[in-house]
């Protein structure tokens, strides 16, 4: 009851003055609307990058132990055997949505005039391009399908098709090594020209069928197989789950292997991290000063309450409870001012401008975490408690007879 | 700490107290050897000019501020080596306060400015309830319970500052001024409500006043001079 009547006297107390306290509440809630809104925009970073890498590699990543760990010294020296039933075998379990093959090649593609290296890719047609969604951006022509091993066609970047001076329908060569490491050729045609959105892959980028990169490599084997999940959290589960199936081959998750993704989350973690960090200590500043003023003015009500025998300690989580009062309420504002933009933004459909070595853009989203949401508002308001306390604390130890004083 | 007094001892008993303040270089003496006793249910004025040791007397014998030396006994208790704990926690069962400009809590209603005290004491609500609507009841405020301070006159935001004064009927009332800021009218209610409440509880007073109607009222007058008690 003691506690409730304290924090009643508190709440009452921030509204002495008004307009001090909005400013404080304000510039609280500017801070947390700050740390929410640039670490929504991590999030729907990281969010992003986690869907383009898990759908470019699959959730988990199956391939040979060497394949991970080593470099071949022939092509597909390292491949899987019998990818068939190893197929049959993932799609046993209720986990896993789609098992797709991946055969490496590299060589170079030729129009007959000039040649440039490519790093190829022999892909399930059909699947393939379901599951990677819109991080692969059909330009022009149209996507492989289950006849494109006939043909056989082949989709081309659009920086490799502008080099070459190609189009849908232009004939192209592949030439490459075999796993014998003699040179092969196979004529190809141009079904479709894409972009990966990043210059320097689309520069190199060739898709083809599974069945068009083992006859140029002349081999059965493929380099490795994605496993596409129904749901990304249940990539450690399913990763202990399998292994026993697997026999000698290994798993890596998506996030073992994407390494751009990594990188970027390293960054914007010190960044928003950083930016947080000064935005705490403006709030804690912002916080202090207000009470440092607000005990100022109240200086002979504190020396009143002293001489009731009111104890210092209890002055001082009085102060406390109002700082962290102002923190909260600047701390739910902010939330509020951060959701709004968030659901703002959903409508506003603003284009980012294409980050360095990528050439397209991309939509800017916020997203809103209710748990970064709970962690700022309790941070923010244990900080601004703080900060009163620390104030207060000084403030209470002053001689009553002087405070008793103060005019 | 023994707190018990007995009925004859003094609430207050100071001897040979002395408090010094320094001015720049200069050691200016507030008060010199005072000898103080004040009875249960005893009203005692402080008189004198301005500077001449009343508020110092006053803070040594509400425990809020320290002598230089002397000893100070209040109910029973030597306070000299009190450390502020203690000190705080004497002041909050065993010593009403009443100041000059009221000095009332401004977000607090009068009720809860008169409860207060029992609310630190730890009184359950139920009891403090009852006990404030009593006090209020005596000094004529029952029917402003629930208004703030600042929508009180003067004469209201002292009687108010009384009944938070005795609600808990401390062993001891310091009031400094406590008509300074009121019309004469106003001052005589406000003189019989405190002789009133402190006849009635045994509650002894130390007042520092300079009004000679509230000096008439009081049991003895202490005169100090350049801090020498007369």
């Amino acid at each position: 009851m003691n506690a409730l009547k304290w924090i009643g006297f508190a709440l009452r107390n921030t509204l002495r003055n008004r307009r001090r306290s909005l400013a404080t509440v304000t510039l609280t809630a500017l801070g947390s609307a700050a740390i929410l809104i640039g670490g929504g925009f991590a999030l729907y970073t990281y969010e992003s990058l986690q869907q383009a890498a898990a759908r470019d590699t699959g959730h988990l990543i199956v391939a040979t132990k060497d394949f991970f760990d080593r470099e071949e010294d022939t092509p597909m020296q390292f491949g899987i055997e019998h990818f068939d039933k190893l197929r049959d075998t993932l799609l046993a379990n209720r986990e896993v949505r789609y098992v797709l093959p991946r055969l490496n090649f590299s060589g170079l593609i030729s129009n007959g005039d000039k040649s440039v290296v490519m790093i190829g890719s022999g892909v399930d047609p059909q699947a393939e391009f379901s599951v990677r969604g819109p991080f692969l951006t059909l330009k022009s022509g149209q996507l492989l399908n289950e006849d494109s091993a006939k043909g056989p066609d082949v989709l081309i970047g659009a920086e490799l098709a502008k080099s070459l001076k190609v189009e849908p329908g232009s004939a192209l060569t592949l030439l490459g090594s075999t796993t014998a490491g003699a040179l092969n050729a196979i004529d190809v045609k141009v079904r479709g020209i894409v972009s990966s959105g990043v210059p320097d892959i689309d520069k190199r980028l060739v898709l083809t069928s599974l069945a068009t990169a083992q006859g140029l490599l002349v081999t059965d084997k493929v380099s490795s197989v994605g496993v596409y999940l129904a749901d990304m959290e249940l990539t450690a589960a399913t990763r202990a789950k399998l292994a026993p199936q697997l026999g000698a081959l290994a798993t890596r998750t998506w996030e073992e292997e994407a390494f751009f993704y990594k990188a970027v989350r390293g960054l914007y973690d010190r960044i928003f991290g950083g930016l947080g960090l000064v935005i705490g200590l403006i709030v804690v500043g912002v916080v202090a000063g207000a009470m440092a003023m607000a005990i100022v003015e109240r200086t002979r009500e504190i020396g009143t309450l002293r001489a009731m025998g009111t104890s210092p300690g209890q002055l001082v989580r009085a102060f406390a409870i109002e700082g962290a009062a102002l923190g909260a309420s600047g701390g739910l504002l902010g939330a509020l001012v951060a959701g709004g933009v968030s659901i703002a933004l959903v409508f506003a459909n603003l284009q980012m401008p294409p980050p360095p070595g990528r050439s397209v853009g991309y939509p800017l989203y916020v997203s809103f975490s209710p748990e970064l949401a709970l962690i700022t508002l309790a941070a923010v308001s244990l900080l601004a408690m703080i900060s009163a306390a620390v104030v207060a604390r000084i403030a209470v130890k002053k001689p009553i007879v002087e405070a008793l004083g103060h005019v | 700490m023994n707190t018990a007094l007995r009925d004859n001892a003094p609430v207050v008993a100071m001897r040979g107290v002395s408090k010094s303040y320094r001015l720049g270089a200069v050691l200016v003496s507030a008060l010199h050897a005072a000898d103080v006793a004040v009875s249960r249910g005893e009203m005692v004025a402080l008189t004198g000019p301005s500077g001449s040791g009343k508020s110092t007397l006053l803070h040594i014998a509400g425990l809020i501020d320290t002598a230089d030396s002397g000893n100070y006994l209040l109910a029973g208790t030597a306070t000299t080596q009190l450390d502020e704990a203690r000190r705080t926690q004497l002041r909050r069962n065993a010593i009403g306060f009443i100041f000059q400009s009221f000095n009332l809590v401004p977000v607090m209603t009068v009720a809860e400015n008169v409860e207060y005290p029992l609310f630190l004491d730890g009184i359950s609500s139920s009891e403090a309830r009852e006990r404030v609507a009593a006090m209020l009841a005596r000094v004529g405020l029952a029917d402003r319970a629930k208004h703030r301070p600042d929508e009180l006159s003067g004469g209201q935001r002292q009687r108010v500052a009384i009944a938070r004064a005795l609600v808990k009927q401390p062993r001891l009332l310091i009031a400094d001024e406590p008509t300074a800021n009121l019309d004469s009218h106003t001052a005589d209610e406000v003189i019989a409500v405190i002789r009133e409440l402190c006849h009635e509880a045994g509650t002894a007073c130390l007042i520092a006043t300079h009004d000679a109607r509230l000096t008439a009222h009081c049991d003895r007058v202490l005169a100090l001079r350049d801090g020498v008690l007369q």
